[in-house]
């Protein structure tokens, strides 16, 4: 038992929290945009889910991070 | 299901079964140590030749009214071209055979991880880092195709036509050429974090099933594991999505300007 064990779960919740925050603005835009202009969901829908990977991708990046330091935990 | 995933649930890697641990005492020794390393790779080959054998099949007598297998790989080719229109526009015919093959490759492999036993061959780095890089290249290559050498260094100085855009151009030409070098890591690394994160959570649930159980000595856990099984099949057509729409905006990126289509790329960074 070290720092990791704590630093670890906090670093993928605080990365988390971020994600969540921009995720959430993201969708919440992204409905607002469907709901003015429906004929364009096509392309908002491609569009959201590039930028939903972006931000995942934050996320992702403190999982694998976890991946790689878990075997020194 | 096995009792040795809640011992390894309890330890802190959370990995579920392999087939060839499960059968070590069957296959000689070499084999398990061969398959360690090698059977993602093996997989992955598994996964191209089926795609190679149905798409094949799928093609080789057209009819009028389509069969089954006809009728499913013409949805799969539809359904790309809706997505990839918007994107590549008039040049999207061009594209359409290397990131198809791309999306079925990777979709197939993240689907091999749900079959018992066997782990998705895009949950190894490796792998899916060396696909990113056949991505890479072959941006590379229809970049210096399409524009030319000298265009192509001239699109990574972002087109410097006065006299601040010279003095730009050699900022510009490091970010474009760190940002293209990140590129493949971040999609690889994107794809392997979000199959791995996804095989843990699977593994970390049916530890917790059979732990619930445990105390009663019952040999089956609680199926807690099932419902992240069905969101990995959502999340592997998602994650092969995303893979092949973002290789598809890095091509876009590097066209030459048609008029007004090449305005409509979704993300410009």
């Amino acid at each position: 038992m070290n720092y990791l064990s704590i630093t670890l779960p906090l670093g993928v919740c605080v990365t988390a929290l971020g994600s969540a925050i921009g995720l959430g603005l993201a969708v919440a835009s992204a409905m607002k945009a469907v709901s003015r202009q429906p004929e364009a969901a096509g392309k908002i829908q491609i569009m959201l889910v590039v930028s939903c990977a972006f931000i995942e991708a934050l996320t992702i990046y403190a999982v694998v991070v976890v991946f790689i330091l878990q075997s020194k935990m | 299901m096995q009792p040795d995933t809640a011992a390894t649930a309890t330890d802190l890697s959370i990995e579920l079964p392999r087939l060839q641990h499960v059968l070590s005492g069957l296959i000689p020794h070499d084999l398990v140590s061969f398959l360690d390393i090698w059977g993602g790779n093996i997989l992955a080959l598994g996964a191209l030749i089926l795609i190679s054998i149905l798409m094949t099949r799928a093609c080789s007598r057209f009819t009028e009214v389509p069969g089954r297998l006809q009728n499913a790989a013409e949805a799969v080719v539809e359904a790309l071209e809706n997505i990839l229109k918007d994107i590549l526009g008039s040049s999207m015919h061009e594209f359409l055979p290397f990131l198809g093959t791309l999306f079925l490759f990777i979709f197939i492999m993240n689907l091999t991880g749900l079959i018992p036993m066997l782990h998705a061959p895009t949950s190894q780095f490796e792998i899916t880092l060396s696909v990113a890089i056949v991505v890479f290249c072959y941006v590379q290559m229809v970049a210096i195709r399409k524009l030319g050498l000298i265009g192509y260094i001239d699109h990574l100085m972002s087109s410097p036509r006065d006299l601040m855009g010279w003095l730009m151009a050699p900022l510009m030409l490091f970010l474009h050429l760190v940002a293209e070098l990140v590129r493949p890591i971040s999609l690889a690394l994107r794809l392997f974090g979000n199959i791995t994160g996804e095989d843990a959570l699977i593994a970390a649930f049916t530890g917790l099933g059979v732990m619930v159980l445990a105390a009663t000595g019952s040999p089956v856990g609680l199926p807690l594991g099932l419902p992240f099984i069905l969101l990995a099949i959502l999340f592997s057509l998602i994650q092969a999505m995303v893979f092949t729409i973002l290789s598809a905006v890095y091509i876009a990126q590097v066209l030459p300007p048609e008029g007004e289509s090449h305005a409509k790329n979704p993300i410009k960074s």
